[in-house]
């Protein structure tokens, strides 16, 4: 099963970069050596069991954006499961910039008028101080532009987690049935005595899954994890960190020609295991019960393997 | 004790000075350094007008003065016998007479007063240029301050000088800066003793006693140090201390901490550690919400607590584990060791580690009573 993911925003506004982050396993200083993307630069990745995404990754200078926009109208704008518009949140050019995207929500409309909308205010470590002050205002201008189409606002930057938060949410919408693998987390943490099990995808180290009912995403209302994970109070930005700090570590891997492949931690407040789950997934778990050994988690495991690669297959079939 | 001085808090601290021009960067690298700063937020520092002196307590103690860019061998307002350690710190791009002078201007005072001490220079900001640029930039400041020392007397050239490349973006000052450490440890050869001791039995290629927080390297064993091993432990403890905070559980249930010194009874008779089951347990258990019964316990005997992590390298045999151990508070072991060995000889590992873990306690010690009781 193949998804449509459309890049697109103004040049510069930093699409290539992100992409060669996510996707690519690239550390963010290498990204000021990216030149202009010529046209439309198109990507498949394998991202879980059957689904791939097809990234469509579309020049912003003027001349290309106006081709987008006429002649190649069908070309782009069909068959698009996301589209995903990057905004440079100090842009010089706004009202510009919001004339593209509203031509580009119109071209949206006609020939993928299901496709969801996600909308990056972009380069968060330049904004000015006040940050969120910055980033409320963007956002309240983006979602008025957006008329009556629902989008999703995130602030990003490449220099911290919150790429990885915006793109989680993104490919969470991808997943036919998301809901039924974070079911079948919420078992297997039980079984391990867990306090959280949390699914990623391979390469990307994206949070896929997690054993409380909705992935991090701000259009769920805070507050509705279960019993346990209220009574720990984990740090609310630990799934976007935790993608974060396991794709620094995998390039600091790469760099002495090694591969990462696992983790496991007894410190102080927790222990943990980080493994393969299966041949597309990574799986953490966090348990909190000092008397739990990694070994056992491990042995889970390997005995849930079989079942998650069932379930991953499953829930691709639509 | 040379250059050890008791200082406000009763504890014969080790001095280094820290110098160098304006906006050299002096304050970036004690603060990346012992302060964790990110990289990128050293841009927001302000210029430093009076001298500042920084703690830091690892196996010795440490008292660093950041010093502002204008002082000279007189407004320092203290001998420099009392340094053990000058490091002066130059841009690489500053090929011009002024910083320069300033380093003679010291390395001339250093020389008289105190001519024990460590002289380091920093060539500074070197993730700047391009590796060629970086390459001549770096033996012409060498080049240049030895000329000039010998244009003053030839009596110079017998001055030890070490250079260093260093950039707080990448981990080359944290290898610098460990080499400076290294010559102001007493105790260091014991210490290489006992990784040299561990990696043999081990099997280790490669061991580092790391300090957590600076991500210093102590000691390391005899083998060569590769800088790219050395960036990787250093990145895997930087994981290791965000993922510590990460998963924290604001209700406690905390497994017992190490005091933030080590108990008196560090050099108690040793306990071994039951050998650990190998970890190919039987597949067919079934899903167990509690360990199942053929995984032994490998948890220290003492009530202590001591956090440990590990992280395989390689998806198949022969692959790498690198593995973790606190060792005291401040102190983390961190070896290279192959997947076979860790997986199939657990106990024995672990074993070796609690051998480590004493001896190293039992010098730390020793180098506490030292300084207090001196
Ligand atoms: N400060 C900062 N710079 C960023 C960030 N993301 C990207 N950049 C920089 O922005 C510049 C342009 O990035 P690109 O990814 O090439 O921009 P693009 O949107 O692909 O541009 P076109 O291909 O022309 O449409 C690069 O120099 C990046 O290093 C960010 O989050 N913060
Ligand atoms: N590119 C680069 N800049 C650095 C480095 N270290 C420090 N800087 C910058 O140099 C400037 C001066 O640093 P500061 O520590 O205040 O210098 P000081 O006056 O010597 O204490 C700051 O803007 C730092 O961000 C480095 O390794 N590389
Ligand atoms: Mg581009």
């Amino acid at each position: 099963m193949k998804k449509k993911v459309l890049l697109m925003g103004a040049s510069g506004s930093g699409k290539t970069s992100m992409r060669s982050l996510i996707f690519s396993n690239n550390p963010a200083s290498l990204t000021a050596r990216l030149g202009a993307t010529i046209d439309v630069e198109q990507n498949h990745v394998r991202f879980l069991g059957d689904l791939i995404l097809n990234l469509w990754d579309c020049g912003g200078q003027d001349a290309f954006m106006d081709s987008y926009l006429t002649t190649q109208r069908s070309t782009i704008f069909q068959h698009v499961g996301v589209m995903i518009y990057v905004f440079d949140v100090e842009t010089h050019g706004m009202s510009k910039d919001l004339e593209y995207y509203r031509d580009c929500l119109d071209g949206l409309k006609n020939f993928s008028p299901d496709a969801n909308v996600f909308l990056l205010v972009h380069k968060m470590d330049l904004a000015r101080q006040p940050k969120n002050l910055t980033f409320d205002k963007k956002k309240r201008e983006l979602e008025e532009a957006s008329g009556e189409s629902a989008v999703t606002v995130f602030g990003t930057s490449i220099y911290d987690e919150s790429l990885y938060k915006a793109w989680s949410s993104i490919v969470h919408t991808l997943i036919p049935n998301a809901a039924v693998l974070s079911r079948h987390l919420t078992t297997f943490a039980a079984a391990c005595s867990a306090t959280e099990v949390i699914l990623f995808e391979r390469t990307t180290f994206l949070v896929i899954a997690t054993s409380s009912p909705v992935v991090p995403d701000t259009l769920s209302p805070v507050g509705t994890e279960p019993g346990n994970l209220d009574r720990h109070q984990l740090d609310p930005t630990r799934y976007e960190r935790t993608s974060e700090l396991v794709k620094a570590f995998k390039h600091s891997c790469s760099r002495v020609r090694e591969e990462f492949h696992s983790l496991e931690m007894e410190l102080y407040n927790f222990t943990a295991v980080l493994d393969e789950m299966t041949r597309n997934t990574y799986v953490l778990i966090i348990v909190h019960d000092p008397t739990i050994e990694t070994a056992a988690l491990k042995l889970n495991i390997r005995m849930a393997r079989r079942k998650f690669e069932e379930l991953q297959g499953d829930s691709l079939i639509s | 004790l040379n250059g050890h001085r008791f200082s406000g808090d009763g504890v014969a601290r080790t001095k280094i000075l820290l110098l160098g021009l304006r906006r050299a960067g002096k304050t970036s690298i004690q603060q990346v350094l012992f302060n964790n700063l990110p990289p990128k937020q050293t841009f927001y520092l302000e210029t430093t007008m009076r001298i500042v002196k920084h703690t830091f307590d690892t196996v010795i103690p440490l008292e660093i003065w950041d010093c502002p860019g204008n002082i000279t061998v007189e407004t320092l307002n203290a001998p420099l016998s009392q340094f053990s350690t000058m490091i002066f710190v130059i841009d690489i791009r500053d090929l011009y007479n002024q910083p320069i002078s300033k380093l003679v201007e010291f390395i001339v005072a250093a020389y008289q007063d105190n001519p024990n001490m460590s002289l380091e220079v920093f060539v500074h900001k070197a993730e700047k240029l391009q590796e060629d640029d970086k390459i001549e930039n770096f033996r012409q400041i060498h080049e240049r301050v030895s000329d000039r020392l010998l244009d003053i007397s030839p009596e110079y050239e017998q001055v030890q000088l070490n250079f260093h490349l260093t950039s707080v973006y990448d981990h080359s000052l944290h290898e610098a800066f460990s080499k400076v450490l290294h010559k102001l440890i007493d105790s260091l050869p014991y210490l290489e003793d006992l990784l040299n001791v561990f990696c043999a039995n081990s099997q280790s290629p490669k061991a580092f006693l790391f300090d957590t927080t600076s991500r210093l390297y102590i000691a390391t064993d005899a083998s060569p140090v590769d800088s790219a091993t050395y960036n990787l432990c250093c990145d895997y403890l930087q994981m290791l201390n965000s993922f510590g905070t990460l998963y924290k559980s604001a209700t406690g249930n905390a497994r017992k901490q190490l005091p933030a010194t080590p108990p008196p009874s560090a050099s108690s008779s040793l306990s071994p550690i039951p050998p650990n089951a190998s970890s190919s347990s039987d597949p067919s258990t079934p899903t167990a919400t509690t360990p199942p019964p053929n995984v032994t316990t490998h948890r220290p005997s003492r009530d202590l607590f001591y956090p440990s992590a590990s992280t395989s390298l390689h998806p198949s045999t022969p692959g790498t584990t690198l593995t973790y151990h606190l060792i005291t508070p401040q102190l983390a072991l961190l070896a290279l060791l192959p997947t076979s060995v860790y997986e199939g000889r657990r106990g024995l590992i672990e074993f070796n580690v609690v051998f480590f873990r004493e001896g190293v306690q039992e010098i730390c010690e020793v180098e506490k009573e030292a300084r207090c009781g001196g």
